[in-house]
């Protein structure tokens, strides 16, 4: 693709003069990887993905058996990256680490994103439902998902429900915004007014005209909001909040190589690297799917 | 200016109440009966109904709701179950450490998060820059346990330099400000990405702006122009974030007291969630909400000071 390529000024999906409309703007896939910290975190992002997904294939161990007499391991010949204070081997420990924390992270963005976006459109569609479903956001975002991780352990106890619980409440009242905002700006568009004039359902025009529209706003979103469910989710177990012993999970990890931090530093070190490593790659990879997306920035 | 705070002030009272409730609920839904556990174990069925009386359980909900806003307002939040120590004796006993942690953060991390931000704006686009923006990514991108722990192991056990678990004393005695160094550098450091970035971002939009240009015109030195003129008025939405992202420093406080034994409010939560000493668990939740609802309020009330145009709206 030359240079000479004139990317759109406007936002996607308002209405442009004759003369531009029939340039066409870079796919986002390309702008993305014009990037190269975008690429490397793009890669990232897939290993890490298909190595969570392939972990029972992948692992050379049982995640839960340990050989007791070959506890601490450094890393070395025996095991690749050492064993832990059961003997258990680490890669195997870390690749289904991986798996319940993206797992957690998966589930409170699907819910709490779900559940968020629904109240964002209702509150963009519906003009008197918006202040009082925006004022209920505003509560809930004065707090602090550590709090609601703190309130919901001490009613359920700890554990991975509790986790994927307090990250989904957490989540929704930022999704509404998102969703609100970027929706509030597609109702103005005449093609929405057009779509009503010609009778269309409340309904299927929310599906079919403004979901679409908000799509690429929803995804930087949720990507940038993966890297911090990953986090706070890894924080809480790292507390003892969230996942429990024996589940592999990489917070819960970290903080029980504490006790043998200062003979077989490995033990806590690995899993935290691992999750520095993937909530940076989401982040860099949300940044860069933000600047590609956003028109304006494309200077 | 009065109304405005006069409004804020009302509206945070059905998010109080909305908090007690939640509190109140707390203790009806763990299936735990709290006069059990208040008897021990070997306790007969007649003193568990004594205590039962004694708490008011056998009164219907609403009336037992009346008799917890009451001990409330009276500043009683009960006793832990663990201990029977006054729950707000812990709670007064664990403020200051948490308070004095924070306060240790931002002391270092606003400052440098502005002074990257602004640097960063200043020479956007060059090596600098980009050197500022990844470090402020991989500051909001790590764990801050990750931090605490990598400190503890070269400062804290290789060169044993600071001290590494607990609070000898107020931060300042000598004893005491050694060892709230190294907390104090976990919990801002990843205070200071958000920071720099949002200053980033802020500044960049003032430096685009009219006023800045006729400063420039004027023949201001470069200097005046970027402190006095663009940085002043970034500040603004700047503080108000920084407000506003107290909550996730809170969170980080949690964390960070329990990586260095910090005998802080987050570690007080998270021990009485852990050992099920729900009024302790309960006090915690309760205290700490509170603070949220008051640095929110402030914060919308600092918000109407710096900016006029807010006051209006």
């Amino acid at each position: 693709m030359s240079d000479s390529v004139v990317i759109p000024q406007s936002p996607v999906g308002v209405q442009q003069p004759e003369a531009d409309r029939i340039v066409r703007r870079p796919s986002v896939l390309l702008l993305l990887l014009r990037e190269p910290s975008a690429c490397v975190a793009l890669m990232t992002v897939v290993t890490i993905l298909l190595a969570a997904l392939f972990a029972p294939w992948l692992a050379p161990g049982d995640p839960y058996g340990g050989d007791l007499a070959l506890t601490l391991q450094p890393p070395g010949e025996l095991a690749l990256l050492g064993t832990d204070g059961q003997g258990r081997d680490m890669i195997t420990r870390l690749l289904y680490g991986l798996r319940t924390t993206l797992m957690i992270g998966f589930a409170a963005v699907f819910i709490g994103c779900g559940i968020g976006a629904v109240i964002g459109f209702a509150a963009a569609y519906y003009s008197r439902l918006s202040g009082l479903l925006m004022r209920l956001m505003d509560v809930l975002l004065s707090f602090p998902a550590i709090l609601f991780g703190l309130a919901i352990a001490a009613i359920f106890g700890p554990g991975l429900t509790a986790v994927i619980i307090a990250l989904s409440i957490a989540t929704v009242p930022l999704m509404a915004r998102v969703v609100r905002g970027a929706a509030i700006v597609v109702m103005q568009q005449d093609y929405i007014e057009g779509a009503r004039a010609l009778g269309m359902s409340d309904r299927r025009l929310i599906l079919k005209h403004l979901l679409p529209n908000c799509l690429s706003a929803i995804f930087v979103f949720v990507t940038l909001r993966f890297g911090q469910v990953i986090l706070l989710g890894a924080a809480l177990s790292f507390i003892g909040l969230g996942a429990q012993p024996p589940t592999a999970e990489l917070g819960a990890m970290a903080a029980d190589g504490r006790n043998f931090l200062f003979f077989a530093p490995h033990v806590s070190v690995l899993p935290s690297l691992l999750i520095f490593i993937i909530v940076l790659a989401f982040n860099v990879l949300g940044d860069a799917l933000r600047d590609a997306l956003d028109p304006k920035l494309n200077k | 200016m009065l109304r405005h705070t006069l409004e804020r002030l009302l509206l945070a009272v059905p998010v109080l109440f909305g908090v007690l409730l939640l509190g109140f609920f707390l203790m009806q839904v763990v299936p735990t009966d709290p006069a059990i556990v208040r008897a021990g174990p070997t306790a007969s069925m007649e003193v568990i109904e004594a205590i039962r009386q004694e708490l008011g359980l056998n009164e219907p909900l609403w009336k037992q709701f009346f008799i917890y806003m009451g001990r409330l307002l009276q500043g009683d939040l009960g006793v832990s179950i663990i201990n029977n120590v006054p729950v707000t004796q812990e709670l007064g006993a664990t403020i200051g450490p948490t308070l004095e942690l924070m306060l240790a953060s931002l002391i270092w991390a606003i400052p440098l998060g502005i002074v990257m931000g602004t640097v960063g704006a200043y020479y956007r686009g060059t090596f600098l820059d980009r050197i500022i923006m990844a470090a402020s990514v991989a500051g909001v991108s790590i764990p801050v346990f990750f931090l605490g722990l990598i400190l503890i192991w070269f400062l804290g056990f290789q060169y044993q330099i600071l001290p590494f678990t607990g609070r000898p004393g107020p931060i300042w005695t000598w004893e005491g400000f050694k060892a709230v160094i190294m907390p104090a550098i976990t919990l801002g450091g990843v205070f200071v990405g958000p920071v720099a970035r949002m200053t980033r971002s802020s500044v960049l939009d003032v430096l685009g702006a009219d006023h800045v240009r006729t400063a420039r015109a004027k023949g201001l030195p470069e200097r005046t122009v970027v402190t006095r003129h663009a940085l002043r008025n970034a500040l603004v939405p700047v503080v108000t974030l920084i407000g506003l992202q107290i909550g996730f420093l809170l969170g980080g406080a949690v964390v960070t007291e329990t990586v260095f034994s910090w005998p802080g409010i987050g570690r007080l939560a998270v021990g009485a969630i852990l050992s099920s000493d729900l009024p302790m668990a309960q006090g915690t939740i309760i205290v700490l909400s509170l603070g949220f609802i008051l640095v929110n309020l402030a914060v919308d009330v600092l918000y109407a000071v710096l900016d006029p145009r807010v006051r209006g709206a």
